[in-house]
């Protein structure tokens, strides 16, 4: 039974490693589209092709938390378990989309020029 | 002992079955049979940050989730997930649905913007001289919103709803029929300026 689970753990790990590398591999080489990915919109939801500051916020932020999330579970001292998180992520995540939230709104109904 | 032996031979027809067809995905995902490259696209074609880092999260969580199973000094089982993981990804996933909600609630986010602007019809028609013809003009990206009509080249006129009035048969021989001349309409959007389609009409 432990090769079993051996063979499991192998199966699945090789999966999602190789999920992730074509995924990065793809996005990293332009083969998924990311046109316009941090451009701001302008009041017809047509991207202006600046670099909006509230989609760079929320990137950045998503990227770091995930990274740092990650290096957690890897460094977990107690195998097993989540490792714990301080209760004001959620509150800082939960800005972060907010403004992003907020800015798409924004420039969609009540601006012509466009700010993200 | 017999149901031991059935057990780990079920264990292993099912890892190495679903080893096989992961296998089988990974390599259509690679070969480009799975098509990806939209993956966090828009209806417009543009990429969305709301599908992208949903997709994030949903792969750290999954990632973590699977580290965390096999982690176990004891054997594996399904952990407790924290309060907190959990609400970070309800607040990425309620972001993603408030923002396609935004994304939505106008048609000219859901768009392809490399497809035309305004749309004429019909783009060829043809009028006798002295009689009118109805156009009309579409805007995909903006259904409902107000065009400019003009004729730029050729005889007739165009009213602001699209009526073109041909223009009067020029005079001829006794018997001969009147030439045929040609006269083209432009259409441009007021919502975008620089989108215009033409029709060519055909006078007889």
């Amino acid at each position: 039974m432990d090769l079993l689970l051996r063979f499991l753990r192998w199966e699945v790990w090789l999966f999602l490693l190789g999920l992730a590398s074509i995924v990065t591999v793809q996005l990293l080489n332009g083969q998924i589209n990311t046109r316009s990915l941090l451009s701001s919109n302008n009041g017809n939801m047509a991207k202006s092709g600046d670099i909006s500051p509230a989609r760079l916020q929320l990137l950045i932020s998503t990227l770091g938390l995930a990274f740092y999330y990650l290096v957690q579970v890897l460094n977990n001292p107690n195998p097993g378990t989540f490792p714990s998180i301080p209760e004001s992520w959620p509150t800082v995540l939960g800005g972060s989309h907010v403004i992003y939230l907020g800015g798409k709104a924004y420039s969609r109904w009540f601006s012509n020029d466009g700010n993200g | 002992m017999n149901l031991t032996i059935l057990t780990q031979v079920c264990g292993w027809i099912l890892c190495v079955f679903v080893g096989l067809l992961a296998l089988l995905i990974l390599w259509l995902m690679y070969r480009g049979d799975i098509d990806l490259t939209q993956l966090i696209s828009e209806p417009n074609g543009d990429a969305s940050l709301s599908r992208f880092q949903f997709l994030v999260f949903t792969f750290v969580i999954a990632l973590s989730l699977f580290l965390v199973i096999v982690g176990n000094p004891r054997q594996p089982e399904f952990p407790n997930v924290p309060g907190t993981i959990l609400t970070l990804l309800g607040i990425s996933g309620s972001s993603y649905l408030v923002s396609k909600a935004i994304q939505h609630s106008d048609p000219s986010g859901l768009v392809n913007p490399s497809a035309n602007d305004v749309v004429i019809s019909p783009a060829q028609a043809m009028v006798r001289y002295g009689q009118t013809r109805q156009f009309g003009a579409v805007v995909p990206r903006k259904p409902g919103s107000s065009v400019k009509w003009q004729v730029i080249a050729g005889g007739g006129t165009i009213d602001a709803s699209g009526l073109y009035t041909a223009p009067a048969a020029p005079a001829v021989a006794p018997g001969a029929a009147p030439p045929l001349q040609h006269a083209t309409i432009q259409v441009t959007s007021d919502a975008f300026p620089d989108a215009h389609d033409l029709a060519v009409v055909t006078l007889t």
